[in-house]
């Protein structure tokens, strides 16, 4: 890993929370345009350690309650656990594959809306169903095409592994 | 290569973790009178920056889509100049299109929506106008459909607004003909009618046909008079000889919006605008 990288890799991750908010307004509905934001995050997570992932989950999540105050803390709790579950699933289980990776922002993204939309307890019923099985993958799968294509462009930036202690 | 699990069993992450649940679960059974200085004080700070390149980003965008609306107005005026008796009929065509702002005249600001991802975002959003344009909490929320909700904290630029979907939005309501008078609130999350109001308490004996135009009744003192709020399409349930609740649909869903008005200024208790809006009811 080049000292250059590290800088690399930080410059993406600003340049996914820029993008987040500026160009998402415009890529397609509300509920199935990419979340840049949550997709910075699980990029961040395949070098981190869970607990900082975590950390970094929190602090992301709670600044988006601030952005949507019905589901406050739940928006917190969700990236939290998304940060730490990604971080794990990385080390442990995933191997360094384009398509595990799209698979992780795919999880990542849905069980982020599973977690907020049971948290807030704002959504039942046949409403919740939809969330979950259609808005829910859509959004999951624009922000996992979005992944891979950064993955693809920046990979060798955002992927690259800590060393062996 | 993936990494071993016992090179991320460090306790300290774990109890940063757990430490990072813990604030969640806290901040989610804050009080109302705690959570909301929080969020305004985030917003007012760490994302004061974000907002304002989303709120740039929106008007980058609305500036270009007037542009647009623009050029093709100049080339619609330069056509319609060739054909000079037809002119005066096009100024009168152009004119019954003017927007909403137009007919209310005074005493609103026009604002953007700054739509978020999370799957709450139509309860409640954050809009592109705050102090910096006198937005007072409580101020109306509409489009050119008609109500939109309320706004419940305002900032120094942006405000919150509460839609008619948030479980504890309610408003004084009256059918176009005056006729019947209820609460409107939201349907509820199940069955399938989501994403719909309920007009509740009407008296059993009175009956709203379906087709019904449902407005604001002025009453309370925080929507004007007349403003739509949406129509009659069903029998939602009825306590035996004591009320009905029907289901309304609403005049516009919050996701469909990009941009609202805010009003601003207290209108007279006996001002009635609903013809502001019945003219864009009955646009093409």
């Amino acid at each position: 890993m080049r000292k250059t990288d590290r800088y690399r890799y930080l410059v993406v991750l600003a340049g996914l929370v820029v993008l987040h908010f500026t160009v998402r307004g415009r890529l397609g509905g509300d509920r199935i345009a990419p979340d840049f934001l949550l997709l910075a995050l699980l990029i961040y997570t395949i070098r981190a350690e869970p607990g900082r992932s975590a950390a970094v989950g929190f602090v992301i999540g709670l600044l988006r309650d601030a952005l949507t105050p019905a589901s406050f803390g739940a928006g917190a709790l969700a990236h939290t656990l998304v940060g730490y579950l990604s971080s794990w699933a990385k080390a442990v289980f995933f191997a360094e594959n384009v398509f595990v990776n799209g698979c992780l922002f795919f999880a990542g993204t849905w069980l982020r809306n599973l977690i907020v939309l049971l948290a807030s307890g704002r959504i039942s019923g046949a409403q919740l169903g939809w969330e979950l099985l259609v808005w829910s993958p859509l959004q999951s799968l624009t922000t996992a095409a979005v992944g891979i294509l950064v993955l693809g462009l920046f990979g060798r930036w955002v992927a690259v592994r800590k060393p062996e202690r | 290569m993936p990494l071993g699990a016992d090179r991320y069993a460090s306790r300290a992450g774990t109890l940063l973790f757990l430490g990072c649940v813990g604030l969640s679960v806290a901040a989610m059974s804050l009080p109302d009178t705690w959570r909301d200085p929080i969020a305004q004080g985030l917003r007012q700070t760490v994302l004061a920056p974000f907002l304002a390149l989303q709120q740039q980003t929106e008007l980058l965008s609305a500036a270009r889509a007037h542009y647009d609306a623009v050029v093709a107005q100049r080339d619609s005026a330069a056509l319609a100049a060739t054909f000079l008796p037809e002119l005066r009929s096009e100024n009168v065509r152009l004119r019954s299109l003017m927007g909403l702002g137009t007919r209310l005249g005074w005493g609103y600001v026009p604002a953007e929506v700054l739509h978020q991802p999370e799957p709450t975002n139509p309860l409640t959003f954050i809009v592109s106008a705050g102090r910096n344009r006198n937005v007072r909490p409580l101020s109306a929320v509409v489009s050119a459909e008609g109500l939109v909700g309320l706004v419940s904290t305002v900032d120094a630029q942006t405000s919150l607004v509460l839609t008619w979907a948030h479980p504890e939005f309610r408003a004084s309501a009256i059918a176009s003909d005056g006729s019947v008078s209820g609460i409107v609130a939201p349907h509820g999350a199940a069955g399938p009618g989501v994403w719909l109001l309920e007009l509740q308490g009407v008296p059993y004996r009175q009956l709203v046909p379906e087709g019904t135009v449902i407005l604001t009744s002025g009453l309370g003192g925080v929507f004007p008079r007349g403003i739509p709020i949406g129509t009659v399409v069903g029998l939602a349930s009825e306590a035996k000889g004591w009320e009905r609740t029907y289901l309304v649909r609403p005049a516009i869903h919050p996701s469909a919006l990009s941009h609202v008005m805010i009003l601003i200024a207290a209108r007279g208790s006996g001002s009635d605008i609903r013809g502001t809006f019945q003219a864009d009811a009955v646009r093409p």
